[in-house]
């Protein structure tokens, strides 16, 4: 059986004015093998991100199921740490405290913890950072602290809600692939939410790509380029095929999305 | 029902708890817990607020605390955006003003109440006197502020279609610093007020905060309370116009600026 | 445009290394400003433009300050207004503290004790003194009461900001790491509140300085509030301006130096 097992999940939420109900996410069956790099694409408001955070135990379903390991997910545990997108650091923590964060959280005893959290802030490259504050970080610096936090508690899956997404088009790629030379490491279960085409494809295995009104699966891709995987597959004629199939699914949506804004 | 609730909930609640401190007042003395000679109780207020209005007191003293209040309220709306806009403007005057108003600023403004009795005597003058000292300090500060902050890219913007200086000041600055300096007139208004009551509790022949010491030398709890609670219901009522006015030009700007 | 040009970037790198020898020009006609106003002071009663005996001089002031401060009784009635103060100070960061901390986590408290709380904030407080005189006398309880008065509305609205205002994307991080409510509570809602609180601190000094001298003007038999109103009947203007001053230093230095707490610890805020 897969790692992860999503079963006809569904999500509604209430309005808080209006109190009327709409769904966020329906009908939405997945399954993910251990040690897979996923992404999850779509336009915004295709409910990809809360799909993300119903993973992470972070909201509460209405329909359906989600399984880790054959355990039903009821909120989060120890077995997964999210990387969200930005202003997620604590800002009056250095580095270093930030990373110990979720170690402190979960009561962490593999040894001690400022080792563990340089450990983590070396592997990102931030060793000579690791007393500053975020405030004094750029923006790709900060997410390295936030991967870092993320992998310092030893997940048995890595849920990334857009990490890269306040980030500009150069420090994004960089990032990119600094994300995958420390997965390969030892290849952890990956779920990674964007809206960029170009990163969907380059760091996955396998692209879910979803819908909107309400969230749904239209699509799940599986990607074949070797790894590890560095620029240059950027512009082979395998990544082009698939840039082109993505888009074609985005714009489908982008019209979509046009007539429900005339109609409101 | 119950939605309405959830939608109101602050307002019923806030309700609520209002009504439940009259309540709790009124049964803390009748049950004997509290002596009504320290605190009285709602209705017998609510029987001194009667013959007060009646006879003329009420009006008497809310008017002559008016009268100082939209005096004193006045000449610092005018002084303060005067001020304010001079040293928003000039960075020379700014720093020449600027430890005149620190010393404002931690100077207790009553600590000079003697000074203003010997320079201007007891009563009317004083307590104007002392309320726009209280309330300048809020207003200049914000009006200073909105108008030194004045957005960089829209003054770039104007001074690319060949404006002044002077037509910057007038159609940038003045405009963009609006809603800061209602903040400043609603922050001024409370402090003007605390202002007029406090002078007035110390020498006066009429007014709130008069009768407010006026009653409480005499021991007479009930028509003291009279008068602190209007000094009160005023306060608010006055903060809340303040507020509402700020509102307005908030949204204005929001929905003509970005 | 010269505002906008003033103060531009390149003034600041140049500049550094000599700002100490070359006071910044801001400093210069400052005080430029306050010399002016004292020779103005000195010279206006001697030139008959007022009365001395209602302006007193610049000199007059300084040697009242020192025949003041030889004098003995100085440090006593420092020493009750000072008293009265740090009590009331004290009692109000005892109990707004906990108040806006229960306000600033539960919904319905926060519903429920807010309107009247607004009210007391914005209403002057200084107006139930006389009846505080009623209820604890003329000695030092009515002054605590009004400086706790003065200072605990203030903390507590702020507290209560602090915590409700708290980031909900930190809030959400910490859940997703297994947080208790216990360590949402002591790792991110406190350290995340403390400017504001801070703050809130900053804004009761102003308000409890105020409330010892009004509680010691209105009603009272010693302490720097009964010595300014002394010497304000007795028309010695250069005493009462010496008490005057001592309050305003006192109150600037207190707010200074929360300032600057408040500043280290925003620090890391976003610039």
């Amino acid at each position: 059986m897969a790692q992860i097992e999503i079963r006809d999940l569904g999500i509604d939420y209430r309005k808080p004015k209006s109190n009327e109900v709409f769904s966020a996410v329906d009908g939405v069956a997945l399954s993910i093998e251990r040690g897979e790099f996923v992404t999850i694409v779509g336009s915004s408001g295709c409910g990809k991100s809360t799909l993300l955070m119903a993973v992470a135990g972070l909201v509460n379903l209405s329909r359906g199921s989600i399984r880790i390991d054959s355990k039903e997910v009821i909120g989060p545990g120890p077995d997964r740490a999210v990387v969200f997108q930005e202003a997620s650091l604590l800002p009056w923590r250095s580095v270093r405290g930030n990373v110990k964060f979720g170690l402190e959280m979960q009561r962490w005893n593999g040894g001690d913890l400022n080792e563990r959290a340089m450990q983590m802030i070396r592997l990102v490259g931030l060793g000579r950072f690791s007393d500053y504050h975020p405030h004094q970080l750029s923006g790709g610096m900060r997410q390295r602290v936030n991967i870092a936090r993320a992998l310092a508690v030893d997940p048995e899956v890595l849920l990334m809600d857009e990490p890269f997404g306040a980030l500009d088009a150069q420090t994004r790629e960089i990032m990119g692939t600094e994300l995958l030379r420390i997965w390969e490491r030892d290849k952890k279960t990956a779920l990674f939410v964007t809206h960029d085409i170009d990163e969907a494809i380059f760091l996955a295995d396998k692209i879910v790509v979803m819908g909107r009104n309400p969230g749904h699966i239209k699509e799940v891709i599986k990607v074949d380029l070797p790894r590890p995987r560095d620029e240059a597959v950027l512009d082979s004629e395998d990544f082009n095929n698939l840039r082109r199939r993505l888009r074609a699914h985005l714009a489908e949506d982008m019209s979509s999305m046009q007539l429900v804004q005339e109609v409101a | 029902m119950i939605e309405l609730f959830y939608r109101r909930q602050a307002l019923f609640l806030g309700t609520l708890s209002m009504i439940g401190i009259v309540v709790l007042w009124q049964i803390a003395v009748d049950g004997g817990f509290i002596n009504p000679f320290f605190i009285s109780t709602p209705s017998q207020v609510w029987a001194e607020f009667i013959v007060q209005f009646e006879d003329g007191q009420v009006a008497a003293n809310v008017s002559a605390t008016l009268y100082c209040f939209a005096w004193s309220m006045g000449l610092a709306t005018v002084a303060g955006i005067l001020l304010g806009m001079l040293a928003g403007w000039f960075p020379d005057v700014e720093a020449a003003l600027e430890p005149f108003i620190w010393f404002k600023y931690s100077a207790p403004t009553v600590a000079f109440y003697p000074l203003f009795v010997a320079w201007l005597g007891y009563g009317t003058p004083t307590i104007i006197a002392i309320a726009f000292l209280f309330a300048l300090t809020p207003i200049y500060a914000n009006t200073l502020s909105g108008i030194k902050n004045t957005d960089r890219d829209l003054a770039k913007a104007a001074r690319s279609f060949g404006a002044k200086p002077f037509d910057i000041f007038l159609r940038v600055a003045l405009p963009g610093s609006v809603p800061v300096m209602m903040a400043g007139l609603r922050l001024g208004v409370g402090r003007a007020l605390t202002g007029v009551v406090v002078a007035e509790l110390f020498g006066a022949n009429a007014g709130l905060g008069y009768a407010i010491t006026y009653y409480g030398q005499l021991m007479q709890t009930a028509k003291m309370m009279v008068s602190i609670v209007i000094v009160i219901l005023l306060g608010v009522i006055l903060t809340q116009i303040l507020s509402f006015m700020e509102s307005k030009t908030d949204s204005w700007r929001v929905d003509s600026g970005r | 445009m010269r505002s906008a040009e003033m103060t531009a970037a390149p003034a600041e790198t140049r500049q550094i290394s000599l700002s100490f020898l070359r006071p910044s020009r801001s400093t210069v006609v400052g005080l430029v400003a306050v010399l002016l106003f004292l020779i103005l002071w000195q010279i206006a009663p001697s030139m008959g433009w007022v009365n001395g005996r209602f302006t007193s001089r610049p000199t007059e002031v300084f040697f009242a300050a020192l025949d003041i401060f030889r004098n003995d009784s100085f440090l006593y009635h420092a020493r009750i207004s000072l008293t009265e103060f740090v009590a009331g100070f004290a009692l109000a960061i005892v109990v707004s503290i906990p108040l806006g901390v229960l306000l600033g986590t539960s919904k319905i408290a926060r519903y429920l004790i807010d309107p009247p709380l607004m009210a007391l904030y914005i209403a002057p407080t200084l107006v139930l003194l006389p009846i505080l005189v009623i209820w604890l006398g003329i000695d030092m309880a009515p002054k605590i009461a009004v400086v706790f008065l003065g200072a605990v509305f203030p903390i507590v609205l702020n507290t209560m900001a602090g915590m409700s205002e708290a980031d909900s994307r930190l809030l959400r991080m910490a859940r997703s790491f297994g947080a208790s409510r216990f360590d949402i509570f002591t790792r991110v809602l406190v350290p995340g509140s403390l400017p504001a609180l801070l703050t809130g601190i900053r804004l009761a000094v102003g308000r409890a300085v105020l409330g010892v001298v009004v509680g010691e003007l209105f009603v009272s038999q010693a302490g720097i509030g009964y010595q300014l109103n002394l010497y304000g009947q007795a028309m010695r203007i250069d005493r009462l301006l010496v008490y005057a001053l001592i309050v305003s230093a006192f109150g600037y230095t207190l707010t200074i130096m929360v300032r600057s707490v408040e500043n280290k610890i925003r620090d890391w805020r976003s610039k």
